[in-house]
């Protein structure tokens, strides 16, 4: 149990930077969402159901609809300039 | 230039992390004080108020006040982007998933709804409560925006009934706190009434029905942040 926690610990800290490495903000979003998995683990494992029964329905779930959601509607207004500028 | 500027940051973070950490050892270790709270709420909290989840006791019993608030500041971050966001346009648009997903989906959805009433319901008992059950709630919604198309939810389940919604679970968890003045003398204190031996569905107090009114609360103010965030799109969907 105690090599599982670190390995997830490391593992934590790799998606934590992976999530902020990238251009693309879709793949970020993504690596946001398996951080929170992870994080949702830690507190299983720390005997905190309560916190990771709420990161994961909210850090695993709402939060990257929310984002998803965000990043099309910012995507289609750009569309809808570049076709005015046409 | 830039390469100062990472410098900078990575100092600022690094001494951040530092502070935190010469705080975390500022923290009290909870075995040193025998007469502590700790102490207080593992050996009464089952016998005071009834709930053998003991965050749900201190949260929705000792601590009720602060749990009003953080719902009034829901409330206040749903009026606010409603306010902001809200454009009174009919949705049309968005046709959704794939036949095989929506047929999925909605054979999934009254499973998914049991489980988040179910984890509303026994909030007192196991782990959860009407928070994080009220956000599963909302995520039904959400899902069905997602997959079945955006009018499809908007349609069968109007803004004017999410309001309605959210607002009695507002008042549910207003009421009880008002019944409690008048029933022992101070505001949100834990009603007796209904109680049965601690473990059953209908134990606790008033904690089950604080649940079931934050969970509706956050489940429509959820549900309503996110339609009035995709209601832009439809205009211009509309239009072009």
């Amino acid at each position: 149990m105690i090599i599982l926690k670190y390995l997830l610990l490391i593992f934590l800290g790799v998606t934590a930077y992976l999530a902020i490495s990238f251009k693309e903000i879709l793949i970020s979003i993504i690596f946001l969402s398996i951080f929170s998995i992870v994080l949702t683990t830690l507190y299983l494992i720390h005997n905190a159901p309560d916190v990771a029964l709420a990161e994961a329905v909210i850090g695993a779930g709402l939060n990257t609809a929310i984002f998803m959601t965000v990043i099309s509607q910012i995507r289609a207004d750009e569309d809808c300039h570049c076709r005015k500028d046409d | 230039m830039s390469k100062l500027k990472h410098i900078s940051i990575v100092i600022i973070l690094a001494s951040l992390g530092l502070v935190m950490l010469l705080d975390l050892n500022k923290i009290p270790n909870q075995f040193e004080y025998a007469n502590s709270i700790y102490h207080h709420i593992t050996n009464n909290a089952v016998g005071e108020t009834g709930s053998l989840n003991f965050v749900t006791a201190i949260l929705y019993d000792y601590r009720a006040y602060d749990s009003m608030g953080e719902s009034t500041i829901i409330f206040g971050a749903v009026s606010g982007i409603v306010l902001l966001l809200s454009r009174k346009t009919l949705p049309v648009s968005s046709h959704g998933l794939s036949f095989i997903v929506k047929r999925t989906y909605g054979m999934l959805t009254p499973f998914i709804f049991l489980f988040s009433v179910y984890i509303i319901a026994h909030g007192h008992l196991s782990p959860g409560g009407g928070f994080q059950g009220g956000v599963i709630l909302g995520a039904i919604s959400i899902i069905f925006s997602i997959v079945y198309g955006s009018e499809f939810d908007y349609k069968r389940y109007t803004p004017t009934t999410k309001t309605l919604l959210e607002t009695s679970g507002a008042l549910l968890f207003i009421g009880i706190g008002l019944i409690g003045i008048i029933y022992s003398g101070s505001f949100l204190s834990n009603l007796n009434i209904l109680n049965s031996e601690p473990g059953s569905l209908l134990s606790a107090g008033s904690i089950p029905f604080i649940n079931l009114g934050i969970g509706f609360k956050i489940g429509a103010g959820l549900a309503i942040i996110f339609y009035s965030m995709i209601q832009k799109t439809f205009k211009e969907e509309a239009s072009l």
